[in-house]
């Protein structure tokens, strides 16, 4: 075989160097910078700078209202990805099988994914008002609805604000997996078991493992990150601090606070915790996958 | 050929008819939205209508915190505004930058480039809020509020009261009949400034230790250790169990709305809120918030200025700080501090402004407005005029994260006011490093 290769000349870099200027830009100078603020204590102009050492962390791990978040954050991950992911498949799978119309469903399922996180929550704030929400009324007649006060009545609020979305997302993902699977795969699945739920649990289901898989790591960044629209609209992190996730304290402690020592140590955590996610996504569950 | 020759003499008229291009600019950014920012952009009309010169170019950067943030930001890369509004909470970091060479003290603008009005012209209480410790106005006082106490009057004679309650006290005596005639008898807006700063200066108490931090960087806050203050929250929230108040969470409108939509008998806003409510509620009258009786022994002390001041930014040219001083002179003066004052219902700030009232009749005319002045206006504190304490715009957060489980009692009163303390005292621990 022939090994292809380019005369060395310096051509090549000038050629990758709008590339690299936009990554040290956009990328690299802000990591820089976050670090930077991490690590040192400064006013909010940005005067008196000084080198702090771990201050800023210590100070966000004896915050309260951080470690709340914390939780917070971890659980509604947990809970964005259970239910996104499973009502996604469930209407996926439906679609799937319909014979007239499959056009028309799609669309309007997928439709929801083109909304913005902010958005949402500003129709989630109709549903849940105490003045003239729907949702509000109903949880009202059920059991005594009340946000404002109630943590667990705040975690519905949140969560079905930030499911509805995502839910399309997930939906448009197994669709395609589910017609990527083989036609033959399937038919000679349905002359050895005749259950339905069977042959979803046994056949289906291990071939779709690799969207599965995609899907639960863009459904916790989502939760992570996306969510912020959602939470600053809807519930602004209140009762307490119980509804605020990392992204949304880190950017009321910066922004807000104008304290960009804390905020810089929080998004330094938040980058550790995506990144554990991550290898621990990829060493232990992706090895159970087999892609085709 | 023809239409590139029309395209150019087009361009080259426009060049000169358009004689913006040939005023110096100033700008001002703001932290008001909806009727109270168009009164600003008004303001700033007025006065480039008033002269040729100077033009001023207000721009609305969303939200009080949103325009501070967006104005650090600009500063820190070189491209701050002239003029800028921030609000009571960032008061403290903007006092401390006129040592950084930030922010140009307004008496010391005033020297140099001869502003007609003197810091004396402005109300002793105003002029205070917004000073350094040697007493010097540093912030050009602005939007001047408080809270006050709004009264549904048509629900006050339904259910037979004849006078809006002067003290807490009277409050509880009257509760009861309108909780039952279907009312909600209570309802406020801002927890940490309300009920918690304006507790405070309303009751002659001190909030934070080195006398609020004008005698020194305060260390911690005096929520706990206040019997008056635990006395306060512990009523409260019976009141709350009783259904005497009403809580509808963060947001200051859903609070209102209640209110306004004549659900309500009393709620604490600002004394800038009457403007929505005009019109829509047919009956209602606002007045000095209350007070404890048995806190203060009968006297009323005034409360704390609130709102925002606008502070001039270093590192513009001489032309343009020439100009801003006219646009300060434009602003300070009776008319259009009265002018201000009725659009809108934030307290006059100029001596002048309030000599213009009186001569005038003024509050014959819009009793709405009057209560402001008189509640700013009461005297006899001993305490300052206001507080100087760095990192309050999270303090303020820290206050609000344990009054929602105090209400729903998942923590006890005397355990919020602590949880208070505590974070209250590590956030100025913080602030004091970075001075």
């Amino acid at each position: 075989m022939k090994k292809v290769q380019f005369k060395s000349t310096y051509s090549q870099y000038f050629f990758l160097a709008p590339q690299l200027l936009i990554l040290l830009i956009f990328l690299y100078w802000p990591i820089i910078q976050t670090f930077k603020d991490a690590f040192t204590m400064q006013d909010a102009f940005g005067f008196s700078s000084q080198f702090a050492g771990f201050d800023n962390f210590l100070f966000i791990f004896s915050d309260p209202s951080y470690l709340t978040a914390f939780k917070f954050t971890i659980m509604y991950s947990f809970i964005i990805t259970l239910i996104t992911g499973s009502i996604g498949l469930l209407l996926a799978v439906q679609a799937n099988k319909v014979m007239h119309g499959k056009n028309v469903y799609k669309t309007l399922l997928i439709w929801p994914y083109a909304i913005a996180p902010a958005v949402v929550g500003v129709m989630a704030n109709y549903f849940f008002s105490e003045r003239y929400g729907l949702l509000h009324h109903l949880f009202n007649n059920l059991w005594g609805f009340n946000w404002y006060e109630d943590v667990f009545d705040a975690y519905i609020y949140v969560i079905i604000a930030g499911s509805w979305k995502q839910i399309s997302a997930n939906f448009i993902f197994f669709l395609a997996g589910l017609q990527a699977i083989q036609k033959t795969v399937i038919e000679a699945s349905i002359i050895d078991c005749k259950s339905n739920i069977r042959r979803f649990w046994t056949i289906t289901f291990p071939l779709l493992m690799p969207t599965t898989f995609f899907l639960i790591i863009i459904n916790i960044t989502y939760a992570f990150f996306d969510t912020f629209g959602i939470i600053d609209t809807t519930t602004i992190g209140a009762p307490g601090s119980e509804t605020k996730t990392l992204v949304y304290k880190a950017y009321i402690d910066g922004f807000k606070g104008l304290d960009l020592g804390s905020a810089g140590a929080q998004s330094i955590m938040m980058m550790l915790i995506v990144l554990v996610i991550t290898i621990f996504q990829f060493r232990y569950i992706e090895g159970k996958i087999h892609y085709n | 050929m023809k239409k590139l020759v029309s395209i150019l003499v087009l361009l080259v008229s426009f060049t000169f008819t358009s004689n913006s291009y040939s005023k110096t600019e100033i700008h001002w950014w703001y932290g008001n939205s909806g009727f109270l920012g168009d009164v600003i952009i008004e303001i700033a009309n007025r006065f480039n209508d008033s002269q040729d010169e100077y033009m001023v170019i207000p721009t609305g950067k969303g939200s009080y915190e949103d325009n501070m943030a967006a104005t650090i930001a600009a500063f820190r890369a070189g491209d701050q505004p002239h003029y800028s509004q921030v609000y009571d909470a960032g008061a403290a970091i903007m006092v401390a930058q006129v040592k950084n060479g930030v922010v140009i003290g307004f008496e010391e603008m005033a020297d140099k480039y001869g502003i007609s009005v003197d810091a004396d012209n402005y109300i002793p209480g105003i002029k205070n809020f917004y000073a350094d410790e040697d007493g010097k106005m540093i912030g050009v006082p602005f939007n001047s509020s408080t809270c006050l106490m709004y009264a549904n009057m048509d629900i006050l004679n339904e259910v037979g009261i004849e006078e809006v309650p002067k003290t807490y006290e009277e409050f509880e005596g009257m509760a009861q009949k309108i909780a039952d005639a279907g009312y909600i008898p209570l309802l406020q807006s801002h927890s940490p400034w309300i009920w918690t700063e304006n507790f405070f200066s309303r009751h002659n108490l001190l909030m934070t230790d080195g006398n609020n931090g004008y005698d020194a960087v305060p260390t911690k806050t005096l929520f706990a250790e206040t019997d008056a203050f635990v006395m306060h929250w512990s009523k409260v929230k019976e009141w709350y169990e009783k259904g005497w108040y009403g809580y509808k969470g963060r947001a200051w409108g859903d609070n209102q709305a209640p209110f306004t939509n004549g659900e309500a008998a009393f709620w604490f806003g600002s004394a800038a809120s009457f403007g929505g409510m005009k019109g829509v509620l047919p009956n209602f009258t606002t007045n000095p918030i209350p007070y404890w009786d048995s806190v203060t022994g009968g006297k009323e002390y005034p409360t704390f200025i609130g709102g925002a001041a606008n502070w001039i930014l270093n590192g513009h040219t001489e032309e343009e700080y020439k100009g801003l001083a006219k646009f300060i002179e434009f602003m300070g003066s009776p008319e259009m501090d009265l002018y201000y004052h009725n659009m809108t219902g934030y307290a006059a700030v100029t001596k002048g402004g309030i000599e213009l009232a009186e001569t005038i009749n003024f509050y014959r005319t819009s009793p709405y407005h009057k209560a402001v002045g008189d509640q700013l206006g009461l005297e006899g504190s001993t305490i300052p005029g206001g507080y100087r304490a760095g990192n309050w715009p999270q303090i303020r957060e820290v206050i609000y994260e344990n009054v929602e489980p105090m209400l729903n009692g998942d923590i006890s009163v005397e355990k919020a006011l602590g949880n208070m303390d505590k974070g209250s005292a590590k956030l100025l621990k913080q602030f004091a490093k970075t001075l």
